[in-house]
């Protein structure tokens, strides 16, 4: 007996879902993808583990670090647990599914497992809802999935919703022409990531005065979306930073109209968990919740396919989701028979069958937390 | 907007930089409560003139906290706490300009003679900043191995614990009274307006003006 408090412990980041909150996730994740399915995204499941150099590639290369590995006792090869189910989806476009009509949508729900969690989030086991929209490089699939995450948490009750716009590449293209070695690059990326205006402005010696100017205006443009855009538009950009800065404003328009009522904040500099994207990405925040509910934006499939999608993450949706009402439970004392059992559920009831014979039912169905008893034939409901 | 009836939360450090970052948040329309001033006081939270903002007073590092898992909304923090935290949670938006001084790397005077830093693998460092330290000198190949301090760092190497350590710096008259030169500076340190990642995202109005008050109060403050 004496072990078994040590036998209860679990590595960080794991941890057991019990009753109610584990139906209550598994419960919203199905409606999510349910949601997904109908805007006409189709549910793949990939599997659990793959060969590590298939999926750690390219964009996968990014996950490298975050990635179980163990070794294939049959094939003697590396395989990776799925740190990401994105990665996957993407494979899947381009390999099975390279023949069908593009655009594809797919979705999918699935436990992922990461080496290390944050310090808001020290999950290193989660579930992933996601949907990705492969084949499609215009403003308007961005819009697609964005709405579509919108209206799909709001369906599943999950209130005052709002949305960051990024474009991660943007102060790449802005620096193009700047001679950074890799710790500059690496100094300018941390402080465009924490906001830092005056450590961006330490650096317009090496940057010089257009690109010191860019960056601050972006980093000025950082707050409600609206206004950072014609921030932005005040910019004096060339080729590829002006187009991308024309997809934003589209991708803004987009959903602007889409959802009058979502809230839309901006910012163009922020680059951390964006490693792999290639254009307008997006957070998913709720008022009210610390840290994003998910994440999602451009990137690119392989094989020359530009895709978008998006990703929630469960622990962080049920933080924001609201407590739905427990089925009402009625116990059922020794004796009642299977039929009556059978129809009560049928009328929507969770029966909780005596499996002896006890004295006093009422006390057995508080005992054992149903809300109902069944008494001569009738359902009588205890204070 | 919803839930604006939630309080802002402004974290503040307790100690040196307090008594300079007060005029700031003074002129940037924020008064605390009378106890905010009173040494006897026991409080650790403070009301202020602005009904939906409560002042909270805690620990240089612990306002990194605060801030990083939202219970503050805004903070004032050194840059090198920031540093050391290095966390995607907290954004330094504004340089305010007070708190200067320096991250360094001292040693003792007679050491510096001899030493040739190129030849090292491996070295042992007293620091209140382990992770900036670890990654200063990973970035030049070289190992550290540090033992954490929380204050009078300069003993260290008089009583022969290790021979370097990483501290601020401002004068450097604690340095020279202990024997120490300074061999490098790691970074310029001020202090900065911290601001929640998600309280940015999700109240970017009201963050976005007391960003700006922040902002003119400087300006004032300077001119």
């Amino acid at each position: 007996m004496n072990d078994l408090p040590d036998k209860a412990l679990l590595p960080i980041g794991m941890e057991d879902g019990l009753p109610p909150q584990a139906a209550e996730e598994a419960r919203l994740a199905e409606r999510l993808v349910y949601e997904f399915g109908t805007w006409g995204y189709g549910r793949v499941k990939p599997p659990l583990m793959e060969f590590e150099e298939n999926l750690l590639f390219g964009n996968g290369a990014a996950m490298a670090t975050q990635t179980f590995r163990v070794q294939d006792p049959l094939s003697q090869r590396m395989l990776a647990l799925r740190p990401d189910m994105t990665l996957q989806v993407a494979r899947i476009a381009r390999s099975r599914l390279s023949r069908s009509p593009r655009p594809l949508r797919l979705a999918y729900a699935g436990q992922v497992a990461r080496t290390k969690g944050s310090p808001l989030r020290p999950e290193r086991q989660f579930g992933q809802v996601g949907a990705e929209l492969i084949g499609a490089g215009g403003p308007a699939a961005d819009v697609e999935v964005i709405l579509m995450v919108a209206e799909s948490l709001g369906r599943a009750g999950v209130r005052n919703v709002s949305i960051d716009l990024g474009l991660p590449t943007l102060a790449g293209a802005v620096t193009d022409g700047c001679d950074l070695d890799d710790a500059q690059r690496r100094r300018l990326r941390a402080a465009l990531d924490h906001k830092d205006r005056a450590a961006v402005a330490a650096m317009s010696g090496v940057l010089g005065e257009t690109a010191a100017r860019a960056l601050d205006v972006m980093l000025e443009s950082v707050g409600p979306a609206r206004e950072g855009l014609e921030k932005l538009a005040a910019l004096d950009l060339g080729g590829d930073a002006a187009q991308q800065r024309v997809h934003l404003a589209r991708v803004m328009d987009g959903v602007e109209a889409g959802a009058p009522d979502l809230s839309i904040t901006l910012d163009p500099v922020e680059t951390r968990g964006f490693e792999y994207h290639t254009g307008v990405t997006f957070a998913v925040f709720a008022q009210g919740v610390m840290g994003e509910l998910g994440r999602g934006g451009r990137y690119s499939a392989g094989e020359g396919e530009e895709a978008t999608g998006l990703t929630l993450f469960m622990d962080m949706v049920m933080q924001a989701a609201p407590k739905s009402e427990q089925p009402k439970t009625v116990f059922l004392p020794w004796g009642v028979t299977a039929a009556k059992a059978r129809e009560l559920r049928g009328e929507g009831w969770r029966t909780v069958s005596a499996l002896e014979h006890t004295d006093d039912a009422q006390a057995e169905a508080r005992r054992l937390n149903c809300g109902y008893v069944l008494v001569d034939g009738a359902i009588r409901q205890l204070d | 907007m919803a839930n604006t009836e939630q309080k802002l939360v402004l974290a503040l450090p307790k100690g040196r930089i307090l008594d300079e970052v007060m005029p700031i948040v003074r002129a940037a329309g924020i008064d605390p409560e009378a106890d905010f001033d009173n040494p006897k006081s026991r409080k650790l939270s403070f009301a202020t003139n602005v009904a939906n903002l409560e002042i909270i007073r805690v620990r240089s590092f612990d306002v990194a906290t605060f801030v990083a898992y939202g219970a503050a909304h805004l903070g004032v923090a050194g840059l090198d706490v920031l540093m050391e935290f290095d966390n995607a949670e907290i954004y330094a938006p504004l340089d305010l300009g007070i708190g200067y001084c320096r991250m360094s790397v001292a040693e003792p005077q007679e050491l510096s003679g001899e030493d040739d830093p190129a030849t090292w693998s491996h070295v042992r460092v007293a620091t209140k900043y382990p992770e900036i330290t670890k990654k200063h000198f990973a970035s030049r190949g070289v190992q550290a191995e540090c033992i954490k301090l929380n204050g009078a760092m300069e003993l260290a190497p008089v009583m022969g614990l290790c021979s370097r350590i990483v501290d601020l710096v401002s004068t450097g008259a604690t340095l020279k009274a202990n024997g120490l030169v300074e061999v490098e500076t790691i970074a310029e340190i001020t202090s900065r307006l911290a601001v929640n990642r998600t309280a940015m995202k999700t109240r970017p109005t009201e963050i976005g003006h007391w960003i700006k008050r922040f902002e003119e109060a400087i300006h004032a403050h300077a001119s």
